[in-house]
């Protein structure tokens, strides 16, 4: 694929266009890099496409095989899958804290002991959020910034 | 959970039994049986009660990540396990006398104890690692926003 870069004066809209034959994976890869690096991701609610900032996410969960997005009031489905968006989100302060479920660390407002060894992590949304155990050491080293 | 995760909290369990066993028995015993004296076999029944009653923690085991009504469940039917274990062992030992009810609640007693206080460290192990995760995160969240 050719890749141009072209400069334009500050009056008009900086825009990236892919021009392609056929959405293959990797431009879907382009795409999403492209939207993470603006700090968004594509979502769906009522059959209407959303850009939902990343910071407006609260968690990521992956439900037979569809993936849906939580901001304080809504849920998006997304077409990504949860370990994509879990290598695509890590420098945004996302952190797996469970099989199935991705958390934006600066929305958790406490973390309290559950059962069984597990936590629970309270956010901001008044939600609660299991941290599975098998998680609980990549959280305690990823907020101590290790 | 992962299989060896859950093997190695079976195992930590049963050294924490193994204790809690040996001085519930003597403490028990001191009262209602204070004039008996054992050979060195009875060293041995506080570690075969310890690994009888970690088996019915294989209740706990599930694959997939379990709700905490889940989890309560689970732990009743457990200790319901672990008392039955403790009563065959009970009944069938010459040592224990079960024909007196006293000793027999009162080893229901030890074991609903028992198992409340281990559930009860547990807790509060988690709790101390709750606080120390609650300091991290505030230092967290204040370095990034």
């Amino acid at each position: 694929m050719l890749v141009e870069v072209e400069r334009i004066d500050k009056d008009s809209k900086e825009v990236v266009l892919i021009r392609c034959h056929e959405v293959t994976e990797e431009v879907r890869e382009i795409e999403t890099f492209v939207k993470m690096r603006h700090g968004s991701l594509s979502g769906t609610l009522d059959a209407k496409q959303y850009e939902i900032p990343v910071t407006d996410v609260y968690y990521i969960e992956s439900v037979e095989g569809k993936t849906f997005l939580y901001t304080s009031d809504r849920v998006f489905e997304t077409s990504y899958r949860i370990y994509e968006l879990e290598e695509m989100l890590k420098s945004r302060y996302f952190l797996r804290t469970s099989k199935a479920m991705l958390i934006n660390l600066m929305k958790i407002q406490s973390i309290q002991p559950a059962l069984n060894g597990r936590f629970t992590a309270v956010l901001s949304s008044g939600e609660k959020i299991i941290i599975s155990r098998s998680y609980v050491k990549a959280l305690k080293a990823a907020l101590k910034g290790e | 959970m992962e299989l060896k995760r859950f093997l190695i909290d079976m195992l930590i369990m049963f050294f924490m039994l193994s204790t809690l066993i040996t001085i519930a028995v003597s403490l028990s015993g001191s009262v209602f049986d204070s004039g008996a004296s054992f050979g060195y076999g009875a060293m041995m029944s506080p570690i075969i009660y310890a690994a009888l009653c970690v088996l019915p923690m294989l209740v706990m085991w599930s694959r997939r990540e379990l709700t905490p009504k889940e989890v309560i469940l689970r732990k009743a039917l457990m200790l319901v396990l672990v008392e039955a274990v403790i009563m065959i062992i009970a009944f069938t030992s010459s040592v224990i006398d079960t024909g007196r009810p006293a000793v027999v609640f009162a080893l229901i007693g030890i074991v609903f104890v028992i198992f409340v206080l281990a559930n009860i460290f547990s807790w509060l192990k988690d709790s101390v690692a709750a606080r120390g995760m609650n300091r991290d995160l505030e230092r967290f969240q204040k370095k990034h926003s």
